[in-house]
């Protein structure tokens, strides 16, 4: 009799192994694992985590905008698959992408992060365990779904699901997709700027292709492309600390003194004609439009030699071309844009003996003065081109706001040392001045939600943008041994057959986030501004919007040359509270945008 | 910002009699064939007669040397954000050292090290130029231990060529004071002309 109930309840499980295909849906903040249970960074402080495959997922959103969600198929035993979505759309207005996660493994704390996105169609078949992602018992294959929502979609109620197919038998869940009234601005109220420098890695990252070359060109569009199409912006630095200017990103110039003359623009024009006619950006949902920055690439050596510092010679060269340079980008009509004249050198890399960047030392103030003297001397007055004095600031930004008042009037400033100053925001903007902080990305190994803080951190500062400092380095080997991705979010896609960037999970999240701060900001026109601040930094993480800022230490009132790092972090722990929150905390935020935006159609 | 007009103009014509392998630098490059090992030489030696001992020992502020080997585990970049320059003995010097690297037709680096002062067996790169090249730095390093190549040139005076790095051509000379101590020593650094050079490096902020 003992033997018959074992023997029956071995047959049971392994019925229940032979039939053990799961299909669920995830919230996009709670990302999956490759073994079933979602990253646990991920689970702290949720309730609600397992979905059963005939549960129906519903979710909201405005028009204009993304909705996203994980796909996630779970196999207890080794087999092949077909997934696919279906949305019933009679307008045909919604479209849908699908992306399978890759799984990184992280050396640090052993785990394994989904964040890559590799394009795939619908419907999929593959395998569990996946053969390239080469996770031993992998039981759980997750894929990210966007579904894109243009601002002329007819709102209502959208009826779908996702269906499985495996061991002969195929599981559904029915997918309901609440589209309302309200649309997201195309503007975007927080610019979020993915910073890089020069253009060799292109030839690194995808089989050695030379650089410059139409290829990199080609590459370094689509660079632009995928983060234009995530709400992002992305800068290349295109000169070196030492002065010298990679060819793609200049002019080509010959002479000296006064013959010092630009003699082709044929590098530079294929290189950024067609970002900055927005001609790279046809065929984005987005639409074409001309990128809204860009570095120059005027720096201490160039175009002036700085061999003539401080003489005629060093005007005469550096008015010279830029007049010629403000000549070309007008007559091509480049007026949408702002170029940014901006140093990044530093003494402590020994090749000129002032900061640009990161400014320490008073005395460096005077070379900011005499470069904005020298551009206003390059430029005509009444020039339709628009130009900006970059100035990326930490240590000495206090004093800087003043010294510098109308010489720059484009700041990026360190995030830490910019939350002791609320009353930086109104001094600055009042006069007209673009401020930007800077900081790097979040790592995987952080929740999710961490993506959202330093966006919502600008737009509850009332400053204009974010600037992730390096945004396209994978490391060594990103997909075995991942660094943990604080210097990537945008992947290349060579691995998979792609010669083109790939997202992230993170870059999707971002711009998820960005769509709800635009549709939030849009409504103060109807909520007081400091209300739907407060309340979604309410949502957001229990806070208020004044513990944000960080109170001014005491140490702000010495000369930040007796500062030091242990000293600001010191500082920056009165900060902390701002910074804790779970994966639930942009959900929050997402609902009471929609609920307002609901409310106040 | 500079009141050395005159220097600069004779430091020109001395520097034209001194070289004789004088080739304007807006010559059309034609480098193949050239004897570049043997025009570096030249260029390091008209570079230990050029650059001034004394006022390379200016460079370095007091407080940014007091810094350069603190050490504070609660702030490794201590160092790095001291450090600091006098301005006016940096751009003379580093001038001089654009001059010298003009004097061949094709990219050419003169770089400026120093022994760092207390600190035998210790040596920086105080002045780099536009293209960023060097035999021996390593990207970011303030200072870094003398290497042996050095070492000989700033003991026995006499230039001194290395090929390290491939296709990389540098030749060391001796820098002196006006007492007749060597301080420091110059880098005369090339590409052979079949090989390309690596990009810039432009990262980190």
């Amino acid at each position: 009799m003992r033997t018959t109930f074992i023997t029956l309840c071995l047959v049971c499980l392994v019925c229940q192994a032979a039939f053990s295909a799961k299909l669920r849906i995830l919230p996009e903040f709670l990302r999956p694992g490759p073994f079933g249970q979602p990253v646990a960074a991920d689970l702290e402080g949720r309730n609600q985590v397992q979905r059963n495959s005939s549960e129906k997922y519903s979710i909201s959103t405005a028009r204009g905008a993304y909705l996203s969600f994980h796909l996630v198929v779970s196999m207890a035993v080794p087999g092949e698959y077909k997934v696919s979505v279906e949305i019933t759309d009679r307008s045909g207005k919604l479209e849908l992408d699908a992306f399978k996660e890759w799984f990184h493994f992280t050396d640090s704390n052993k785990s394994y992060y989904p964040d890559a996105l590799v394009p795939v169609s619908l419907p999929h078949s593959s395998r569990l365990p996946d053969p390239d992602n080469r996770i031993e018992k992998q039981t759980a294959q997750a894929y990210w779904i966007d579904v894109w929502v243009p601002a002329d979609a007819i709102p209502g109620v959208y009826k779908g699901q996702a269906r499985l197919t495996a061991e002969g038998k195929t599981t559904r869940t029915p997918i309901e997709l609440r589209v309302l009234d309200a649309t997201v601005p195309a503007e975007d109220v927080v610019i979020i700027d993915h910073n890089s420098y020069g253009s060799g890695w292109l030839s690194g990252m995808y089989g050695g292709i030379p650089v410059p070359s139409e290829e990199s060109f080609r590459l370094t569009h689509g660079y632009h492309r995928l983060l234009y199409e995530h709400r992002g912006v992305f800068h290349q630095l295109g000169y070196g600390h030492g002065g010298k200017v990679i060819s793609e990103f200049a002019p080509e110039l010959a002479g000296s003194g006064r013959s010092k003359r630009i003699t082709s623009w044929d590098k530079y024009d294929r290189h950024y004609g067609p970002l900055l006619d927005g001609s790279a950006f046809k065929g984005t949902r987005r639409g074409p439009r001309p990128i809204p920055f860009v570095y120059l690439p005027i720096n201490p050596e160039w175009p002036a030699s700085f061999l003539w510092w401080g003489e005629r010679g060093y005007e005469a060269e550096f008015v010279k071309v830029m007049a010629e340079m403000e000549q070309h980008f007008r007559e091509k009509g480049w007026t949408e844009t702002r170029f940014e004249l901006f140093f990044n050198h530093k003494k402590r890399y020994k090749a000129f003996p002032w900061d640009g960047d990161e400014t320490r030392f008073a005395e460096d103030d005077a070379y900011f003065r005499e470069y904005r003297r020298l551009l206003k001397k390059a430029l005509p007055a009444d020039t339709p081109v628009n130009f900006v004095f970059r100035n990326d600031t930490s240590w000495s930004m206090e004093r800087q706001f003043e010294s510098l008042a109308g010489v720059i009037d484009f700041w990026v400033c360190g995030s830490s040392i910019f939350s002791w100053y609320p009353h930086a925001t109104a001094r600055l903007k009042g006069r007209g001045d673009i401020v930007w902080l800077y900081g790097g990305a979040p790592g995987v190994t952080q929740v999710s939600t961490a993506i959202t803080e330093n966006p919502l951190r600008i737009w509850l500062y009332g400053v204009d943008g974010w600037v992730h400092w390096l945004t396209t380095n994978p490391g060594e080997d990103p997909w075995f041994h991942f660094k943990g991705g604080t210097e990537v979010l945008a992947y290349p896609g060579e691995r998979f057959g792609i010669r083109a960037p790939i997202p992230s999970v993170r870059l999707k999240l971002q711009r998820n986030c960005l769509q709800d701060l635009a549709l939030a900001d849009s409504l103060k026109t109807r909520v007081r501004l400091d209300t739907l601040k407060a309340e979604i930094t309410r949502r957001y993480n229990n806070t208020r919007p004044a513990d944000w800022w960080t109170p001014r230490p005491a140490l702000a009132d010495k000369p930040p040359f007796e500062w030091s790092n242990a000293t600001i972090d010191g500082a920056n722990k009165a900060a902390g509270k701002a910074t804790t929150y779970d994966s639930s905390a942009w959900d929050r935020v997402r609902a009471y945008v929609l609920e307002v935006a609901s409310e106040t159609k | 910002m500079n009141s050395h007009g005159t220097l600069r103009c004779g430091a020109t014509a001395l520097l034209a009699m001194c070289f004789q392998l004088i080739v304007l630098a807006d010559d059309p490059p034609g480098n193949a064939g050239r004897d570049i090992g043997r025009e570096l030489d030249e260029m390091a030696r008209i570079a230990s007669v050029m650059v001034d001992g004394d006022l390379c020992e200016r460079i370095m502020t007091a407080r940014a040397l007091d810094f350069l080997f603190r050490v504070d585990p609660r702030d490794p970049w201590a160092a790095s954000d001291n450090f600091d320059v006098n301005h006016e003995p940096y751009i003379r010097t580093k001038k001089t050292l654009i001059r010298l690297s003009r004097l061949v037709p094709y990219p050419c680096d003169v770089n400026l090290w120093m022994p760092v002062k207390g600190k035998p067996g210790k040596i920086q790169v105080l002045i780099r130029n536009v293209n960023e090249w060097s035999q021996f730095w390593t990207w970011g390093m303030l200072t870094q231990d003398t290497p042996a190549e050095m070492d000989r040139v700033l003991k026995t005076g006499k230039r001194e060529t290395v090929r390290v790095k491939p296709g990389m051509i540098s030749v060391l000379a001796p820098v002196t004071n006006s007492l007749g101590d060597t301080v420091g020593l110059v880098e005369v650094v090339a590409y052979q002309p079949d090989y390309a050079a690596p990009q810039v490096h432009a990262r980190v902020r």
